[in-house]
């Protein structure tokens, strides 16, 4: 059975740009690039694929978008921002798409995450089965 | 079940609102009835987890399941125990007589199903079901908004009827009900149909159905392991698996023509507007859907409140960094309301090897429903009370600020994939005629050239219906199931 996942090295480049995402601290994207992993070994083979292409290349093609030769967790944070602009923003659909499925999928591991859910004032993301 | 084996007089396949119906009718009947289930059994476990472990546990393909086409479009079905009333909003819908006439006049079927004997049906869905119209308590900030932005209007809608008891409006009925309070397959018709006898067996995806001579005699599958198993039908095989998973056991099975097969797909496919507010909304609170304005029913469109979680909500906000933070932080005062199109368009589902294809693209007037549905949603947040709105349409206005500016939508695109859709309500996969060479089934619902073979699920129906389907699948497929155990043969 083949098994897609994020290695620990993919994780710290993608926690970056999460954290650009989100506007969330180190920890925060860190725990959801963890869960995208998580995510990941747990999806389908197809959808994983399509996943996992697509954070690959949010990862490694600001040369395609804005020419620069260097991954993007590597690039300043206000080119990291135009670069992901390009992403959101593209009159690509299926680039415009690919961010959004990273987005998608990185926001259930965001809006499940006790310091957002706290800070925004929810309950948590488990139903208390005192209730039931 | 224990073994590979069984046998039982009627094997129905998918335990959902046509599958537990027909299972129940059938057991009622003092039939030897086997449910065969591809999902796993909900236990108190698995539910009100949050949207990804109910994703995950709960969803066909763990939530990614999507039809292709010119969009990506997301197709949300349950695969479990109960199907996908353990993750629908519970919204019951009884068939208007104007759908009734355009959906089985459509396979001029309207005296096979005679609205008399659907209300027959209804009423008895209600009755087991605690179908009630949603409390004031429970509309919340998000139904108590829309009720306020429609009377302001002076247009249609009303509190959802839903199969609730008791509902203690934890707005997490997309996760399986955490207090159990849905009246789901699961916790209804399945267990009453085991209490006379009926066996109910999760995790065993049938894959095909065993034809000797020209009658149906077995199911033939796997389990989640991977084990084959074979379970024989004295009777007959009822097939309930869904508008996407029926055609593809058909396929698989060389049943039912190839014209006609996974042919026709139509849906129900809906996007969101949200509102942001000065006050507190709460969408976490109150029943998930709360209120409904179907004002605009007849021109092919309906509108419903829909509490979706954080983890949903986030996606088409604008913005990265503190901006898109920023956004998430009013989420406490945000209203979130959906537009659900009565679609024309048709696509196709095909079982293609491990996976199932599904296509389908809306037409231009699917479109420009969704266009006005998304205009009329900004004016009905606006004369709610809402500050901002959100239309969510890619090349269009990110943020509209008044009332003035809804204008600004009349312009917006209707390619599908300036729209963030999904599609929930799925139909006519196996349509019914009169005639083998127009359809998939029979008016009463077996397949065309087979013996002992039925359909019971939404896949069945020529057209949408335009209204939540759940109640109109579950009457036909308890019409169909009391004339299956009348007249089908004897092995």
């Amino acid at each position: 059975m083949i098994v897609i996942g994020l290695g620990e090295g993919a994780q710290r480049r993608l926690a970056v740009l999460l954290g650009d995402m989100f506007g969330e601290d180190e920890r925060v994207s860190a725990d959801v690039a963890s869960f995208l992993d998580a995510y990941l070994r747990r999806a389908p083979l197809v959808p994983a694929v399509g996943l996992r292409v697509a954070i690959g290349a949010m990862i490694w093609l600001p040369i395609a978008f804005i020419g620069r030769p260097a991954p993007a967790h590597l690039l300043d944070e206000a080119t990291r921002r135009r670069y992901l602009e390009a992403w959101a923003g593209s009159r690509v659909y299926w680039i415009r798409e690919a961010f959004y499925l990273v987005k998608a999928i990185a926001l259930m591991g965001w809006g499940a995450h006790d310091v957002v859910r706290t800070r925004i004032g929810l309950p948590p993301v488990a139903a208390e089965r005192s209730a039931a | 079940m224990s073994g590979a084996h069984d046998i039982a007089d009627f094997v129905v396949i998918g335990s959902g609102a046509g599958g537990a119906t027909a299972a129940l009718v059938l057991a009622e009947a003092g039939h030897d009835v086997i449910v065969l289930e591809e999902g796993p059994d909900v236990t108190a476990a698995d539910r009100g987890l949050g949207p990804t472990e109910a994703f995950t546990r709960l969803f066909r393909d763990r939530g990614a399941q999507v039809a292709m086409g010119r969009s990506v479009i997301p197709v949300l079905q349950g695969r479990c125990v109960g199907g996908t009333t353990v993750v629908n909003g519970a919204i019951v819908w009884r068939l208007p007589e104007d759908a009734h006439a355009r959906c089985f006049g459509a396979a001029d079927a309207q005296d096979t199903y005679p609205m008399r004997e659907l209300e027959r049906c209804f009423d008895r869905i209600e009755r087991d079901l605690s179908v009630a119209r949603v409390p004031e308590r429970l509309l919340g900030g998000n139904g108590r908004l829309m009720r306020d932005g429609a009377a302001k209007l002076g247009w249609r809608g009303h509190a959802i009827r839903r199969n609730v008891v008791d509902c203690q409006g934890s707005a997490r009925c997309l996760e399986a009900c955490p207090t159990q309070r849905k009246q789901s397959m699961d916790v209804t018709y399945l267990p009453r149909a085991t209490k006379l006898g009926a066996r109910i067996v999760s995790s065993r995806e049938v894959r095909t159905i065993e034809v000797r001579g020209d009658r149906a005699v077995a199911a033939l599958g796997r389990d989640v392991l991977g084990n084959s198993f074979r379970v024989e039908a004295r009777r007959g095989v009822v097939l309930a698996a869904s508008a996407i998973q029926s055609p593809c056991i058909l396929q698989r099975s060389g049943l039912g023509g190839r014209e006609h097969v996974g042919a026709h797909f139509t849906a129900h496919p809906a996007t969101a507007v949200m509102g942001v507010y000065p006050d507190d909304v709460r969408i976490w609170e109150g029943a998930t859907q709360s209120y409904e304005v179907d004002h605009f029913r007849g021109e092919g469109f309906k509108m419903e409140t829909a509490s979706l979680p954080l983890e949903l909500a986030g996606v088409r906000v604008p913005g990265l960094g503190a901006d898109f933070r920023n956004a998430m932080a009013d989420y406490p005062r945000m209203a979130v309301w959906g537009v659900q199109v009565r679609a024309e368009a048709e696509g196709t589902v095909a079982s293609a090897g491990r996976e199932t294809r599904i296509t389908y693209t809306p037409t231009v007037r699917d479109m420009e429903r969704f266009r006005r549905g998304v205009r009329e949603l900004a004016k009905m947040h606006f004369a709610a009370g809402a500050t901002r709105v959100l239309p969510g349409v890619h090349g269009g206005p990110v943020v509209i600020a008044s009332v003035d500016d809804v204008a600004k939508l009349e312009d917006i695109s209707i390619d599908p994939r300036a729209y963030t859709l999904i599609a929930s309500h799925l139909f006519g996969t196996c349509r019914m005629s009169n005639e083998a060479h127009d359809g998939v089934v029979d008016l009463n619902l077996a397949v065309h050239g087979v013996r002992g073979l039925w359909v019971v699920d939404a896949s069945v129906f020529p057209t949408t219906l335009g209204v939540n389907p759940q109640h109109t699948i579950m009457a036909v497929a308890m019409i169909a199931a009391e004339r299956i155990g009348e007249s089908a043969p004897r092995a």
